[in-house]
């Protein structure tokens, strides 16, 4: 107690050094809280971009490993080749299922698409133009199919729409009430205008002319494309409607070629080669492969990680140069007090007790140094995080009032259930209105390490003198 | 049989610097022995190892060879800063106070270090320094506001302020005039002869020699 006692009275009596200590401890404390804020609100902006981006695979076809097989200068290569791919075995809803059923995958979403023909509207093309084939499905299985229909199984697997490829035009009131559940569509304003077709019109889709299936217009859609050359763009003839609707003509009529593509959402891109073995187990074709969405993920934060490098950077470089000038004053400090050392010691006071006493003085100037500087920084940060935050505040709230656009704006809201903003790619991102949102308990521990480090490297000087020094040594000097 | 009032015994003590040659000593083979109750004074020429033997006494530097025994028990096996803090009471020609305290901060400081459990350590501090002549008004004086003989006072109350058996002081009254000194004298005579205390004084005042119980001789080295 008698320690504390005497470095108390220390401090009193040299209040200009004393001071002088203190503003500097301010002064660090200062820059690495707001450096600190900084770092944290530019890990939240990373987390945020990553959240934005759900860890997500998809499943594509392994080229490097079809094409090994595939020798241009060999008879027939072209057609064994062709037979090969047309060959390799397709999955199905329930494969999906399965592959879904794993540790590593947090949720799963999917699209089921069919080629149909029609019994009551005409597909939108012109004669004999050249844009056959540009307007039409990828995927071969429907080359001769006037209409694709497409089925997502929920909004998380309406990519299109979240892109900002596909906004909707006219979309009825009680849209997305319906959307999943049931025989609805949303159909491009080209085929619309083509066939004369508005809101609640009906269409009838057939296969072979055999089964015929009826969908009502909830919504109408418009593809954003830059492609002027054509004159209908490429989903003039895609019918969006639910997976389920497509799965329950495939279950009527088994002829039905379906393609379902699946995302599945997993909890770590560390995990994708385990959960691709996992599924090559489960049956996948070993010609596909899982692709990652892990270079759209972490593209967004290269600039936010720079900054974050950067302020690190500064931190050290001010701890360093700090703690250096800690030091030289503690230093002339020492030599200053080398008489009282010498009494101290000459009268029973051990080296740990004297060591204890110096370091006390320092720990209680950095105290109040630390909590001022944390209160200035706090109140410094908020304003330099929101700044540094303002951009990409901005780009979010566009971001998200985009997305609600493309799904028909107001009739959006009331689904907050289904958010669209969540896994896509739009961080959300939000300004700081509170102190503790920038300095929260965890800057302040840091700083708190912080503090107690530079007392110990400024406190080297007087343990090594006190360790080194004799008393009798120092009393000769002063007599 | 063993004397029970030797209270320190100097045996065969020789020091030398660490940087001094082979045979180059500060002091050599020294013998003495001090007792409870008596005043003592070590004398010699300048040179002769006067504070050298005091450091060695007071725990403050070890002996190049032979051996210091307090009450029996040899310095190289104590904890020198226990023995320092308890044991004996150091008093300089300086007096080497902290000068940013007052008088009773520097005596309840020594209390303070030395572990002693009292309630009212001021009272205590205020009784030492009427002990040693000093006025009830200095109390919380800064020492550097004192003179020379009160300074003195202050660090004779000090080395008393945990009752230690044995007092070292280191020429004392180098510093002070010759009144101040007899008064000074006095005081350690009296702490000897009434509170059988041993007091050792290095000095080279003939004036302090002639008033001891016994006067050790110190030669000259070389």
């Amino acid at each position: 107690m008698y320690i504390l006692k005497n470095a108390w009275i220390s401090i009193k009596r040299n209040k200009g050094r004393n001071i002088l200590i203190g503003i500097i401890i301010l002064f660090i404390a200062c820059a690495s809280t707001i450096t600190l804020a900084i770092k944290n609100t530019a890990n939240d902006l990373i987390n945020s971009y990553q959240s934005a981006y759900a860890k997500e695979v998809t499943i594509g076809f392994n080229r490097e490993n079809m094409m090994k097989n595939f020798d241009p200068s060999k008879e027939n290569s072209r057609e064994n080749m062709k037979e090969s791919f047309n060959n390799i075995a397709n999955y199905t809803v329930d494969d999906i299922k399965s592959f879904a059923d794993s540790k590593y995958v947090e949720g799963y979403y999917y699209t089921a698409s069919l080629g149909l023909n029609s019994s009551n509207i005409k597909k939108a093309e012109i004669e004999n133009d050249d844009q056959k084939g540009f307007g039409k499905p990828k995927d071969n299985a429907f080359s001769s199919s006037d209409f694709t229909l497409m089925g997502y199984d929920s909004i998380d697997a309406m990519n299109e729409f979240i892109s900002g490829s596909y906004t909707m035009t006219e979309i009825n009131d009680n849209a997305w009430d319906v959307a999943f559940d049931g025989n609805y569509a949303f159909i491009n304003e080209e085929l619309a205008k083509y066939n004369s077709l508005k809101l609640n019109d009906k269409i009838k889709l057939t296969s072979d002319d055999k089964d015929s299936y009826e969908f009502t217009i909830i919504g109408i859609f418009k593809e954003n494309s830059d492609e002027e050359m054509t004159m209908f763009s490429n989903s003039a003839n895609t019918i969006i409607t639910n997976a389920d609707a497509v799965i329950n003509i495939t279950t009527k009529n088994s002829d039905l070629k379906v393609n379902v593509n699946p995302t599945f959402i997993i909890d770590s891109y560390d995990n994708v080669e385990v959960l691709q073995n996992e599924f090559y187990e489960k049956g996948l074709d070993e010609n596909f492969v899982l692709q990652t969405n892990e270079e759209l993920a972490t593209s967004g934060v290269s600039s936010i990680k720079n900054i974050n490098s950067f302020v690190t950077t500064f931190l050290i470089m001010t701890l360093i140069i700090g703690g250096l000038v800690l030091l030289v004053i503690n230093m002339i400090n020492i030599r200053e007090r080398k008489y009282e050392i010498g009494v101290l010691r000459t009268i029973g006071m051990s080296k740990l007790k004297v060591t204890m006493q110096f370091v006390s003085e320092l720990l209680i100037i950095a105290f109040v140094a630390l909590l001022l500087g944390a209160g200035i920084g706090a109140f410094s940060s908020k304003p330099v995080s929101n700044s540094i935050l303002a951009s990409e505040i901005n780009n979010s709230n566009a971001k998200e009032e985009e997305t609600f656009k493309n799904f028909g704006g107001d009739k959006m809201m009331g689904h907050n259930d289904r958010n669209p903003m969540k896994g896509m790619g739009v961080p959300v991102v939000s300004a700081y209105d509170k102190i503790d949102a920038v300095v929260n308990f965890k800057v302040l521990v840091e700083l708190l390490g912080i503090g107690l480090f530079l007392v110990l490297i400024s406190s080297l000087a007087s343990m090594i003198s006190i360790e080194r020094f004799s008393p009798l040594t120092i009393l000769k000097e002063r007599s | 049989m063993a004397n029970n009032k030797i209270i320190l015994e100097v045996k065969n003590a020789s020091y030398r610097y660490s940087d001094a040659d082979e045979d180059d000593y500060a002091l050599k083979n020294i013998n003495f022995t001090f007792e409870k109750g008596k005043v003592y004074a070590i004398k010699g020429r300048s040179g002769s190892g006067k504070t050298t033997l005091l450091s060695l006494i007071s725990g403050l530097e070890k002996c190049s060879e032979g051996d210091i025994l307090f009450e029996g028990k040899s310095l190289k096996e104590m904890n020198l800063d226990k023995y320092r803090n308890s044991d004996i009471g150091i008093v300089f020609q300086s007096y080497n106070l902290l000068p940013f305290m007052t008088a009773s901060e520097n005596i309840i400081l020594s209390m303070d270090v030395s572990g002693l459990k009292i309630k009212d350590k001021k009272a205590k501090a205020l009784e030492l320094m009427k002990k040693v002549g000093l006025k009830k008004s200095y109390i919380d004086r800064k020492v550097l506001r004192l003179s020379g003989g009160e300074q003195q006072r202050v660090a004779i109350a000090r080395s008393l302020s945990y009752n230690p058996t044995l007092i070292i002081a280191d020429e004392p009254t180098g510093n002070l005039d010759k009144q101040t000194e007899n008064e000074i004298l006095a005081i350690f005579k009296s702490l000897a002869h009434d509170e059988n205390k041993c007091v050792i004084i290095v000095t080279h005042s003939a004036n302090v020699c002639n008033s001891v119980d016994k006067v050790y001789d110190l030669p000259k080295n070389k």
